[in-house]
């Protein structure tokens, strides 16, 4: 009896318990560093003047005491308003006529509205610039004086959000239950008020989400209002201005902390709506299989013609303009803008970095991310550090790219900081855009992960099988094809990126959007749309390849799926 | 201290949060032996079975097994199998592969998993199946490979959770017997839980009857159906008749508006309490008939009529208010052709009456769970599976 009693004093060391818990707390760890310390460095810097005093809110009251500055709030609610009224209309038409009518062409279309998702958000403001320019084919077209301003960053917006938009409401509108239908028809209900009372509150958190996506969106981008805004200033550019033109980093740490307010509370609004629609669409809902309706059907598929020749005519002008050899002079095609590096900005050795970068991002980013995914949805010690890490995981969809991009420039670039040699290398790149893509690749990870029976980790442990090995055999090889969209979403996203990275590169390692910026503001758009262009199809032709190389891996590994 | 249990449980309690899912929890199980936990859904059983396998951390109490105290140890310190309600297999993994999963870290040579492997297919009466994954398997057939996963490893127990609950009825039947041929060739201790009364009174040498976190009797499946120990057991298993009624002195009870003299003693500090017996050990009198002095007598109406194939279901009014049910073998109902309105004479025995005192505060609050009439909800469980089953 006494051998027991002294048994059960000694705590019982459990190695597989004590790594879960290591690595979680790494996890967490790695979260802070990446993401919460330069956050809160930043908020600090907003209250501090250039020698590191303290000094309340002075600068904020700086900030609105200069009208040329507070001004860019209007301006950026103006466009982010317009941007969200025109996608999200122009989106719920598009996905009403891709999910509920009979319309032609629906697969093709479907490609085409994804194209974007491939561009840097430079590109159509570059194509802009050439369609509606000074010089532009299409300037008599347009009904205000300049493409400089707000129309030219909403039509740029436009085009790059469009197809964030539709892809939510395209999910949205999917999930609806056609027996609800049925019942209208059996009723009689005429069409108009079956969509609104079917349709619409089947879809409105769909929609809800989906206005708060655009405006976030809007808010926050830098491309298109960098190289299109003209003298329009936003909060975006105002930032950069601030930071890169006057190095005020105070004023820019002041602009961010107002940059993150409408994204903070849209994000937070988003939660909530998210957390309510789970439980909408019952497990028994039947599909819903849309009737042709001649007339419907030709109304809409001529919206969703308007929309694809819009996406395709800024697409195609930006590549045309690329192989001009000189607009508008000179219409003979050539290659001589790709030869980057005969121009400022990078060359393709930004190409190239911006190539490695998109690399590692892909590679380690999978790893930390879906790791981290996992302890969190497995472990089942440790609540506290648990939620922190969700609400961590959760945090950089509210974070603008600029924000964050500044706040580690205060804090890794701080001397003081041990992590001060990661300044200016490409680690730190990766760091910041693996950071800055966390939530969607996290959110990825953990639906994938919460399909998996919650036993396996018991039985295992049943077995004696340390939870390490049923990764390696059972949760990865499950979640397979949610880690191959992890990697390619990190991928394209990294390359492309431009908003974080502006601030944070150095000579060795200019990326190819950075170069874009640079290219335009010395003047040299023709090189500028190129390298966008360039982007956009090494970004096509790696999720094509991406793509071949799934199915393959598939193919094999998730034989059990089709047996 | 010879013959001391395999598994010892000594006052257990857990708590999620505030809430106490387990309390006061003793239990021994002796080597070999057969255990199934019965309760209604939400008593804590599967909170025990997964306390046992180390699962979940308790607050207080003790456990040992083989007379190791397992209480703080890991799931992967103990010496146990498990079968999950969903089987958990994993599906990315032939049968094989599946079942070979703990085996792989025995030092075992390729040839010997393998060989063990196919006996464990022969065991389980599927051979031949080893290269398909466990989708292609119908659910009768997974829960046997996860059977056989949990059993390869050659563990000193068994924990199975309602491992037959997601089958229909016919393949339950046909696993109940597989299982407990298999188990008892093994020779393998086992607890297995369920909610289903008849699956725990069929298989189990000893059934634990739960509720609401607390063990409410532990016995042999004869003792717990003859001699339920309290009014929730009776419930629990096969139908009861439950009198509320009120102790006048010595042998008599008030029942409704009927003084009933029964042929047991009744505690005198006891006030209220429930009349206990079972429908079918109600006998109906033949006419002016002898009986033993220590016999309950009855007077009653006959109010219903409830054709249940092998056997008739009378409802009886006996009082104002007071209904019985008596249950009447299909035979002894056609010699007699009883219709509603007949008088009855109705005879119980003194070893099938059961008398339990109620304190007033506290066993309302039972009452409420009851669950009437187990048997023909039975039944009709068993017509809607074969009626699923033709459609499918
Ligand atoms: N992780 C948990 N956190 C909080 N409460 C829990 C947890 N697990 C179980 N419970 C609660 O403990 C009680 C017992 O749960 P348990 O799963 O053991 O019931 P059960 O007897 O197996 O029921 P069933 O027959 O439905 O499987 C339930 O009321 C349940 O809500
Ligand atoms: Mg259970």
């Amino acid at each position: 009896m006494s051998a027991i009693a002294a048994c059960r004093l000694m705590p019982v060391w459990n190695t597989e318990a004590f790594v879960q818990r290591a690595l979680l707390l790494l996890g967490v760890l790695f979260l802070i560093l990446g993401l919460l310390a330069p956050l809160s460095t930043m908020l600090l810097k907003s209250v501090q003047d250039h020698a590191g005093n303290f000094i309340g809110l002075a600068n904020y009251a700086e900030y609105f005491t200069n009208p040329a500055l507070f001004g860019s709030i209007i301006n950026s609610l103006v466009i982010a308003c317009w941007t969200t009224v025109i996608v999200v209309t122009c989106a719920f038409i598009t996905a009403y006529a891709l999910t509920r009518s009979g319309m032609a062409g629906k697969k093709g279309f479907r490609l085409i509205s994804s194209l974007p998702l491939f561009a840097p958000s430079l590109l159509p403001a570059l194509s802009m610039i050439y369609l509606f320019g000074n010089q532009g084919i299409l300037k008599g077209w347009l009904p205000v004086d300049s493409i400089y301003g707000p129309v030219g960053i909403v039509m740029g917006l436009c085009f790059w959000i469009f197809p964030h938009a539709l892809m939510i409401l395209i999910t949205a509108m999917s999930n609806s239950d056609a027996r609800l239908y049925e019942a209208a028809k059996a009723l009689k209900t005429p069409g108009w008020r079956v969509f609104l009372t079917i349709t619409l509150p089947g879809v409105r958190y769909g929609l809800v989400n989906t206005i708060f996506v655009c405006f976030t969106l809007a808010i926050t981008d830098f491309g298109v209002a960098k190289v299109i805004g003209g003298q329009y200033n936003v909060l975006a550019t105002d930032i950069y201005k601030q930071v890169v033109g006057q190095q005020n980093f105070q004023m820019g740490a002041v602009v961010s902390v107002i940059l993150l307010l409408p994204a903070i509370l849209s994000f937070w609004i988003e939660r909530r709506v998210q957390k309510r629609q789970t439980a909408q669409v019952s497990a028994r809902a039947v599909a819903i299989q849309p009737e042709s309706q001649p007339l419907q059907d030709n109304l809409l598929m001529l919206f969703c013609g308007g929309i694809a020749a819009f996406l395709l005519l800024v697409i195609g002008m930006a590549m045309y303009a690329s192989l001009i050899s000189f607009w508008p002079y000179n219409l003979t095609l050539s290659l001589d803008n790709y030869q980057f590096d005969m121009m400022d900005g990078g060359g393709w050795d930004s190409y190239f970095n911006s190539l490695r970068m998109a690399f590692w991002v892909a590679i380690t980013g999978t790893a930390v991310i879906f790791l981290l995914a996992y302890l969190n949805e497995k472990v089942k010690a440790l609540p506290l550090l648990r939620k922190t890490m969700q609400f961590l995981a959760m945090l950089p969809m509210a974070v603008p790219g600029m924000v964050l991009g500044l706040s580690y420039i205060f804090f890794f670039n701080s001397p003081d900081n041990p992590l001060n040699f990661m300044y200016g290398t490409l680690a730190i790149l990766v760091l910041n855009t693996l950071v800055h893509f966390y939530t969607v690749c996290h959110l990825t990870a953990s639906t994938s992960l919460k399909q998996i029976d919650g036993e396996f980790e018991s039985v295992s442990a049943s077995l004696k099988v340390p939870f390490y090995t049923t990764f390696r055999r059972v949760t990865l090889p499950l979640c397979l094809p949610a880690v191959l969209d992890i990697s390619v979403y990190l991928f394209v996203n990294a390359m492309t990126t431009v908003s974080a990275v502006v601030f944070l590169y150095s000579a060795d390692t200019t990326l190819a959007s950075v170069a874009v910026i640079n290219m335009d503001e010395a003047g040299d758009t023709a090189p500028a749309a190129a390298m966008a262009v360039l982007l956009m199809f090494t970004a096509l032709g790696v999720k094509s390849f991406h793509w071949l190389i799934s199915r393959e891996l598939l193919a094999r590994s998730q034989r059990w799926r089709h047996a | 201290m010879s013959a001391a249990p395999y598994l010892h449980i000594h006052q257990l309690e857990k708590r999620f949060g505030d809430f106490v899912a387990l309390q006061n929890i003793s239990l021994q199980v002796e080597e070999g032996e057969f255990v199934c936990f019965l309760g209604p859904s939400g008593c804590g059983k599967t909170t025990l079975l997964r306390i046992i396998a180390g699962l979940e951390q308790v607050q207080q109490g003790r456990i040992s097994q083989a007379g190791k105290d397992i209480t703080r140890l890991p799931p992967q310190q103990r010496d146990f199998g498990i079968v999950f309600q969903s089987y958990a297999l994993f599906p990315n993994l032939t049968v094989s592969e599946n079942i070979a999963y703990g085996l792989v870290n025995n030092k075992l040579s390729r040839q010997d998993r393998t060989v063990r492997v196919n006996d464990l297919l022969e065991q389980i009466d599927l051979p031949g199946i080893g290269d398909k994954f466990p989708g292609q398997l119908s659910g009768g057939q997974q829960q046997r490979v996860a059977l056989a996963r949990a059993l390869a490893i050659q563990p000193g127990l068994l924990l199975l959770d309602e491992p037959l609950s997601a089958l229909d009825a016919r393949v339950r039947l046909h696993l109940r017997k597989e299982i407990c041929e298999l188990q008892r060739s093994l020779g393998i201790t086992t607890i297995m839980v369920t909610h289903d009364q008849d699956e725990a009174l069929t298989m189990a040498d000893r059934i634990v009857v739960m509720d609401h976190g607390t063990i409410a009797q532990v016995g042999t499946p004869e003792e717990i159906y003859r001699h339920p120990a309290t009014a929730f057991v009776a419930r629990f298993i096969g139908s009861m008749n439950l009198l509320p009624g009120r102790v006048l002195e010595g042998h008599n009870l008030l029942i409704g508006d009927t003084e009933l003299a029964l042929p047991l003693m009744l505690s005198q500090n006891v006030e209220e309490g429930l009349l206990g017996f079972r429908p079918e050990m109600v006998r109906v009198l033949q006419g002016p008939e002898e009986v033993k002095a220590d016999t309950l007598l009855l007077q009653g109406e006959v109010a219903q009529v409830n054709f249940m194939g092998a056997f008739v279901r009378l409802v009886v009014t006996i009082a104002r208010n007071t209904d019985i049910e008596v249950d009447l073998p299909v035979q002894q109902y056609s010699q007699r052709q009883l219709k509603a309105g007949d008088h009855l004479q109705l005879a119980i025995d003194t070893e099938s009456l059961h008398f339990y005192p109620q304190p007033p505060v506290d066993e309302p609050t039972r009452v409420s769970i009851r669950q009437s009439d187990p048997q023909p909800q039975h039944v009709f469980a068993e017509v809607m599976d074969s009626v699923m089953e033709a459609q499918a």
